[in-house]
């Protein structure tokens, strides 16, 4: 009882999560997400071109589905370059903050003591890159759980050492 | 007396029974319909020939209940502090609980175990299927005696749990009664919606099912339509609406009645026993600090009888669930007057909400549903009508749809509230039903904020606070004020060491 204290907690002063400096995915990334992108459109590509040749009926069309291809393509594109400008991610002492979004800006924290597990994915392509993807969950469910790409292995496995011992700290 | 539970044992031996019933229920739901065609069709001989078929397969089911009666057994390690339960008649499952991972235990009596005299018992974990740790047939002082250990499991040595406490246990007054009155009100104001879905789901299955009868004699010629047809015809629409309204009323009356005949919640040591049902008797058994999300609401007709709606959430697996699950997870005191309510939210959250902060949304959250749910279908409706002649005269109907809609998009955004007070959260909202969700800030797990680039000039975004229960959405607030709380909650998140659950 002694040591209670109860002191009026002055709100400009908390640590601010929006203004801390945030670590950008490794650079390779970029490749891993552009190879993705090909992939994905260079198989509507294939479907859209065997649609055109075979279909008599879609061949008139053809002009305007190939430049609303492009179009859609070169959005897509671009709104992938602008969040993987936008991505980056901060271990704090007490949370973890991940801010990411195609369109609107999502920032995410979770706070060290509600980490349920940490579970560190390699993707295909992520592996030629030597690049993880370091999942958290928590219990708030899957719209709760932090999914962190583009993190170089050892890093990756380095973060993920340092949450699980924060948490059998925790625990203890 | 003094139960023990340390070694493994076996359920009341009238389990079979249960388990038998439940499987002949499940298997005879399942083949109703062709079973009725089947008679109805069928030569004489055949008839004795399934009927001894359907007598040689409730004996197989029967020794199969027995099998299973035997390989299944229970057991409290009190060392570990584990509840162990051991099933399964060809793949044996070993089933580990720990006590402190238990959120909830219900105690439950459907009609034939009533009939038996015996309980089931079903333990919660967040995350896990309750219908994987349930024992069927159990005697009733054993079932709360278990109850008790399995929820005071860390505090409780076996010699605690004497003859004298039991008794208590079974004479502790509730300190919320249901009385029939209230329960009449209750079903004339609230959950109308599950009423309706019921009466929606009966009408279609009398339908379905009458069409399938009609069909085994091959004379469906489109008798049930037309009869539904002279039906609509005979009555004028005004009083076929009525009568639906009137048997809506009705049914939810006596559904209100089934559930919540008898409705107590009494406290007892550290948790809250809750039981209600008239022929189905229902126990829960539930710790106050487990529980994750505290709703309590009130519509225009509650509020002319001093009535509330509470609903207390608790931790569930997070993945998306059936109603089954979620009724599972969520209590609900279905009628309680305000100072009721302030009772028991003193009991789960410690204090009552005082005055705080209020945060209002900004007038874009009325953009999006104006133009999605009003504008939009209204352009697609005049669309059609200016090329189609038979829609002309139903165009005030539109004038209507608008004026309601928008009033209520309206009412939607003045209820849109988050009140913030030293150490609650509530959310307000709700257009009919005005609810308020109350979190304390330590139930919080995650805190995502989000904002659109075209509301970055003028300082609008959204968060939402994930807890296990659920997500607490406030949208279109001051960007710069939800920073600031964001960074308050994660304060009193992060410099706390109160558990979640």
């Amino acid at each position: 009882m002694q040591e209670f204290t109860n002191e009026v907690i002055e709100l400009e002063l908390l640590p601010k999560y929006e203004e801390v400096n945030l670590n950008a995915p490794d650079p390779k990334y970029w490749k891993v997400i552009l190879i993705n992108i090909f992939i994905f459109f260079g198989l509507i590509a294939t479907i859209l071109t065997s649609l055109i040749i075979f279909i008599d009926k879609i061949r008139p069309s053809a002009l305007y589905l190939v430049v609303g291809f492009v179009l859609i393509f070169i959005l897509n594109f671009l709104l992938y370059r602008a969040s993987f400008k936008k991505r980056g991610f901060t271990l704090r002492e007490k949370d973890i903050i991940y801010k990411s979004g195609v369109i609107a800006e999502t920032t995410s924290i979770i706070p060290l003591n509600r980490i349920q597990h940490v579970a560190l994915d390699e993707g295909l392509f992520s592996r030629i890159y030597k690049l993880a993807t370091l999942q958290i969950h928590t219990a708030g469910g899957s719209s709760g759980h932090m999914h962190i790409a583009g993190i170089p292995v050892e890093q990756a496995k380095a973060i993920k050492e340092a949450l699980l011992k924060k948490l059998d700290l925790l625990a203890e | 007396m003094n139960y023990d539970f340390s070694k493994p044992q076996r359920q009341s031996i009238s389990g079979i029974v249960i388990m038998a019933a439940h499987t002949l229920q499940h298997t005879i739901r399942a083949l109703i319909i062709p079973l009725a065609i089947f008679v109805i069709k069928a030569q004489p001989k055949m008839l004795t020939y399934s009927a001894i078929g359907i007598g040689i397969l409730t004996l197989v089911i029967l020794f199969f209940s027995y099998l299973s009666y035997r390989k299944f057994t229970f057991f409290l390690d009190d060392e570990k502090q584990e509840f162990v339960i051991n099933k399964g008649i060809f793949n044996r499952t070993l089933l580990t609980i720990q006590l402190d991972k238990i959120q909830q235990v219900n105690i439950n009596q459907s009609l034939l175990q009533k009939i038996i005299g015996v309980y089931s018992l079903q333990i919660d974990t967040p995350g896990g299927d309750s219908n994987e740790v349930s024992i069927k047939a159990i005697d009733e002082k054993i079932a709360y005696s278990l109850k008790e250990h399995l929820l005071n499991g860390q505090k409780a040595t076996p010699t605690e749990i004497s003859s004298a406490e039991n008794d208590v246990l079974q004479t502790s007054t509730p300190f919320l009664k249901l009385s029939a009155t209230t329960l009449f009100k209750v079903g004339l104001t609230s959950n109308y919606g599950s009423s309706l879905a019921l009466l929606a789901g009966f009408i279609y299955a009398i339908f379905h099912n009458a069409k399938e009868l009609l069909r085994a004699f091959d004379t469906d010629n489109g008798q049930v339509e037309a009869a539904i047809k002279t039906g609509v015809s005979l009555f004028s629409v005004g009083i076929l609406v009525a009568i639906f309204l009137g048997i809506l009323l009705v049914i939810n009356i006596i559904r209100t009645f089934f559930k919540y005949y008898d409705f107590e919640i009494s406290k007892h040591r550290l948790s809250l026993l809750i039981s209600s049902g008239l022929f189905s008797k229902k126990n829960t058994l539930l710790s106050p600090q487990k529980v994750q999300i505290t709703t309590f609401s009130q519509n225009y007709f509650q509020k002319k009888f001093n009535l509330m709606d509470l609903n207390l959430k608790q931790a569930h697996s997070g993945e998306p669930q059936n109603e089954k699950d979620l009724t599972k997870t969520n209590l609900q005191v279905p009628g309680c007057s305000p100072t009721e309510k302030d009772e028991l939210l003193l009991l789960i959250l410690g204090k009552l909400p005082e005055t705080g902060a209020v945060f209002a949304p900004n007038y874009r959250f009325l953009n999006l549903p104006i133009v999605f749910t009003v504008l939009f279908p209204m352009g697609i409706f005049y669309i059609f009508w200016f090329n189609f002649q038979q829609l002309y005269p139903y165009y005030p109907l539109t004038i209507f749809y608008f004026f309601v809609a928008t009033l209520m998009i309206y009412i939607s955004y003045r209820k849109h509230r988050i009140v913030v007070t030293r150490d609650l959260i509530i959310k307000r909202s709700g257009i009919w039903d005005i609810s308020s969700e109350i979190i304390l800030p330590h139930k919080i797990q995650s805190i995502t904020t989000f904002q659109y680039p075209w509301h970055k000039s003028v300082d609008v975004g959204h968060v939402n606070l994930h807890t296990a229960a659920g997500i607490i959405h406030f949208k279109y607030g001051n960007y710069t004020e939800i920073k600031l709380l964001v960074n308050y909650w994660l304060y009193q998140v992060e410099s706390g060491s109160e558990e979640w659950m």
